[in-house]
């Protein structure tokens, strides 16, 4: 570290902007608590009731374990992919260079909702019916871009010489690959895995084309959205969501404190 | 570059094999979610022992047991599935696409689609026990070509809803919709096939035969309308919220609506507008070729009993077709929403007609350039 | 080297493959079906091609003048949320220490909630009754509600860049977070000030990070429109929304199909000339 200020502006500007995040977050946790099925000031009284209710919907949980597992799936494909082309962006020269690497970033230029109907189409025509795996395909087209740029960004400059190095020391390319390059990109790749799955747990435009009989969480929201008695539920879910991974969090840095 | 030529020819016949293959491995090996549709077992069977399984493209929120509970009870060892629909659109989009739901449901204003594109079934309503509790106007309403193919369930009805301590003069036409003097309290459902409705209502057009002049006309009102117009609702809550904190006064909207503010004290009324209310049906279908027709007929005659009927009414504030459950109401704020105590209101009421495919495209397509204008 | 080749093949084919079938495919089916007449008959079959669609968008000029405007909206909301967010890759990449991997996923945290539910609530904030009117009006700042901040375009954006700073700031991260601290050590002994070294060190490196965090925002925004449904109200609806449209409401595969290409090749065009501009080259080469 070089200059060290005293934790000053840019300190405060983070916790400024977590605060400003967080706001509209804890306005949901009010109305969770609120007794009233809408959000309108004045509050009607507070109850715990549509926790309760929450868990006595096991369609709402359902749909929560369902994003989960499409999120990781996804987002763990996502990064491999992304990786590999970076891989290939940063360390090899091939003719095809400028095609893969629009292909690859092209995702981020269609609209969800087209690539969704062109999605729906094919797997239509492939009488494949459409289930968590057709949305988790979806979800890996989308998040490749990111994944891709996040590595890439931190592969671009790295110095080839350390791969050239550790060959000229008797290694092949690909121990050299695993024993060098992937551990010096790992925190790229774990940013990258971060966002594949953000982009895909929240995601909705895709799912609710390619959803079958199992929704996800966005999917089963956004539908519940017609019926204003359900929407307490869904705010109490994703309030709950949120802390349990806020606790999650704060107890990996705990641990990682004492280590 | 003939080299890369080669490379990309060969590249790319190598990735659609393995793509077919990859796609057509991944459906053969996707976790099945639902269980294959079986034969229907013959009727001896008694229902409690009845086994199968049924797949329902529906709306969220009707995959609640509240709403299938006969069935759920008369029949407990079969298997339903549900797939969720978005919107009509949704709907029609999947079934055209091959889904394999045996049973779906649409909203009138979509049924003639199904009935050309041969997506549908007849129904065989003597097989049904609770047919004759169905009005006539509604049997009707699930009749395309004279044949019955689709068996209405719920309805309701649209009016203009607003705030009387606001609007204490009242509302009595449709006009209020795009009357300056709401400005910045107006809201208006996001759908190009209502709005073209309302206009016609404003008018006296007849609104199966609307003009390329008349459809002109009606876009420049709409395109003027977004100057008293807050927002589109795209659903209930929205709407709900807005007219609750007393941002939007005067509203295009269902019943639902109207059911939850009166529940909440908010001091709101429902016009009978001098145009006349719309109303609209939800009805059920038996997708063409389905292999569980007669259980989808147990499902539809359980649909139309009387414990999910007075779901529908209690739970969700639609109505049902069963006239039993209709005429049973008590509830103060449901017989207001209802107008049950009016007892001709049905026949001052505009059901919503059977679109063509070419108003479809064309009443969606002026309201695109609505949303799209400078 | 046989081993680097091979090693070529196992990284070149699977994400080929994969693009190949679930991305290139698909798009090509959606080309063809904008030259489709209409949707009357199965979804795939063979159907004589047409510019019926194209010649009715080019017919109504509206269109393009919401494209245009739409990709307006997406270079506002990018610009700002990146110049907002970098701050936070900076904190993140140099004061947090050995926290920053908390500190991030702090950051990202929220965007496990569901994104439309915090629109709401965000529209809530912004509301005639809500925090923002609530308290100045309580501070006698002003008398009667603030309308202007909800419903309309500049809630849109501003919504947009309140959902993107997070997302924006990981790029922005990941590259600062390579830049060899020996430079910094080099730079000082050349006596550069803080400002001095930050503006001819730091940033200029970090410039891969933020124009892939701008064209990460740029890009998908131009086609948003969950955002402007919820809070855009009459006036605020993008391009996406229209598209959006005819694919939901009105079943019109082929027009919401034209529609899409339009879109998609303007986009291309703006990229094609950002890339020409800011040469991005440096990240491939």
């Amino acid at each position: 570290m070089s200059t060290r200020r005293a934790p000053s502006r840019l300190t405060g500007y983070y916790f400024g902007l977590i605060a400003l995040l967080y706001l509209p977050i804890a306005i949901l946790f009010v109305f969770s608590i609120n007794a009233n099925t809408t959000l309108s000031f004045p509050l009607r009284g507070l109850t715990l009731g549509w926790y309760k209710n929450l868990l006595e919907s096991g369609a709402v949980l359902r749909a929560a374990r369902n994003s989960l597992v499409v999120a990781a799936g996804s987002s763990a494909v996502a990064t491999a992919l992304g990786t590999m082309v970076a891989l290939l962006i940063a360390r090899y020269q091939f003719r095809a260079k400028r095609l893969l690497v629009a292909l690859a970033v092209l995702p981020l230029i269609v609209p969800f909702v087209v690539l969704a109907v062109a999605l729906l189409i094919l797997f239509s025509a492939l009488h494949v019916d459409r289930s968590l795996w057709t949305i988790g395909i979806g979800h890996t087209v989308v998040a490749l871009p990111y994944t891709l740029l996040i590595v890439v960004a931190r592969l671009a400059g790295f110095d080839p010489n350390l791969e050239e190095a550790a060959m000229d020391l008797g290694a092949n390319y690909p121990t050299t690959l695993r024993r060098i390059v992937l551990p010096i990109i790992a925190p790229a790749m774990v940013s990258a895995w971060l966002t594949a799955f953000t982009v895909s747990f929240d995601e909705f435009a895709l799912a609710l084309f390619l959803a079958g009989t199992e929704p996800t969480f966005p999917v089963y929201l956004f539908s519940q959205l017609r019926f204003a008695n359900r929407l307490p539920i869904m705010i109490a879910l994703a309030v709950l969501l949120m802390i349990g991974t806020l606790t999650l969090v704060f107890i990996a840095e705990r641990v990682r404190r004492v280590e | 570059m003939i080299r890369a030529l080669r490379l990309s020819t060969r590249t790319s016949g190598l990735m659609l094999i393995l793509a077919l293959v990859a796609t057509a491995c991944g459906g053969a090996a996707a976790t099945p979610t639902q269980a294959p549709p079986t034969a229907v077992p013959p009727t001896e069977v008694p229902a409690a022992e009845m086994t199968g399984s049924l797949t329902v493209l529906d709306w969220a929120g009707y995959d609640a047991f509240d709403f299938w509970v006969d069935f759920q009870n008369t029949y407990p060892k079969v298997t339903v599935n549900f797939e969720i629909g978005a919107s009509d659109a949704d709907i029609y989009s999947k079934m055209k696409a091959g889904d394999q739901a045996d049973i779906f449901h649409p909203y009138t204003g979509w049924l003639q689609f199904y009935v050309d594109e041969g997506l549908v079934e007849e129904i065989d309503t003597s097989r049904l026990t609770n047919w004759d509790k169905v009005p006539d106007s509604f049997k009707k309403i699930g009749q395309i070509n004279g044949k019955q193919y689709f068996l209405p369930w719920d309805w309701g009805f649209t009016s203009i809803l607003y705030r009387t301590d606001k609007i204490p003069e009242g509302v009595d036409s449709w006009a209020a919709l795009m009357n300056p003097k709401f400005k910045g309290h107006v809201s208006t459902w996001d759908d190009g096939p209502g709005a073209v409705t309302v206009s016609a209502y404003i008018h006296g057009w007849d609104e199966t035969k609307i003009t390329p002049e008349q459809l002109a006309t009606i876009k420049e009102e709409w395109i003027q309308q977004r100057d008293v117009n807050l927002f589109y609702w795209a659903g209930e809550p929205e709407l709900v919220d807005a007219m609750a904190n007393g941002d939007v006064w005067v509203a295009y909207a269902w019943q639902g609506a109207y059911a939850t503010l009166l529940g909440q004290g908010v001091p709101v009324a429902y016009a009978n507008p001098k145009e006349g209310r719309n109303s609209w049906v939800g009805v059920y279908g038996i997708r063409k070729g389905s292999q569980n027709y007669d259980l989808a007929l147990k499902f539809f005659d359980a649909k139309l009993a009387a414990a999910t009927g007075n779901n529908v009414v209690n739970l969700f504030y639609y109505g049902h077709s069963n006239q039993d459950v209709m005429n049973g109401i008590t509830d103060a704020t449901l017989k207001q929403a209802f107008s049950i105590d009016d007892p001709t209101i049905l026949q001052k009421t505009n059901f919503t007609p059977n679109l063509t495919a070419e108003q479809l495209d064309a009443w969606t397509a002026m309201w695109a350039e609505v949303k799209a204008a400078p | 080297m046989l081993d680097r080749r091979a090693t070529f093949w196992v990284l070149y084919l699977p994400p080929l493959l994969w693009l190949g079938a679930f991305f290139v495919v698909p798009l090509i089916l959606m080309a063809a079906f904008s030259f489709r007449a209409d949707m009357r008959g199965e979804v795939l079959q063979w159907w004589t091609p047409t510019l019926k669609q194209y010649a009715g968008l080019f017919a109504a000029g509206s269109y393009w003048r919401l494209l245009g405007i739409s990709a307006f909206m997406a270079l506002i909301v990018a610009l700002i949320s990146t110049a907002l967010a970098y701050p936070i890759a900076y904190f993140l990449a140099f004061r947090a220490g050995r926290r920053a991997g908390f500190y991030l996923v702090l950051l990202l945290v929220p965007f496990w909630t569901s994104y439309l539910l915090r629109v709401m609530a965000w529209k809530f904030m912004l509301g005639s009754n809500g925090v923002i009117n609530s308290f100045l009006m309580y501070t006698g700042l002003i008398h009667e509600p603030l309308t202007a901040l909800l419903y309309n375009r500049n809630a849109v954006v501003l919504t947009l860049i309140y959902v993107w700073i997070p997302f924006v700031a990981l790029p922005i991260f990941a590259a600062l977070q390579r830049i060899d601290l020996a430079l910094f050590e080099a730079a000082a002994d050349l006596g550069a000030t803080p400002f001095r070294r930050f503006w001819r060190v730091t940033f200029p490196l970090s410039l891969p990070g933020v124009f892939a965090a701008f064209f990460m925002v740029f890009i998908p925004t131009v086609g948003e429109y969950v955002t402007p449904l919820l809070v855009g109200g009459s006036r605020g609806s993008m391009y996406g929304n229209i598209v959006q449209d005819f694919f939901t409401k009105a079943a019109n595969w082929p027009l919401g199909s034209a529609l899409s290409m339009i879109m998609l090749i303007a986009t291309l065009a703006l990229v094609a000339l950002a890339v020409r501009i800011v040469d991005l080259r440096r990240l491939i080469e």
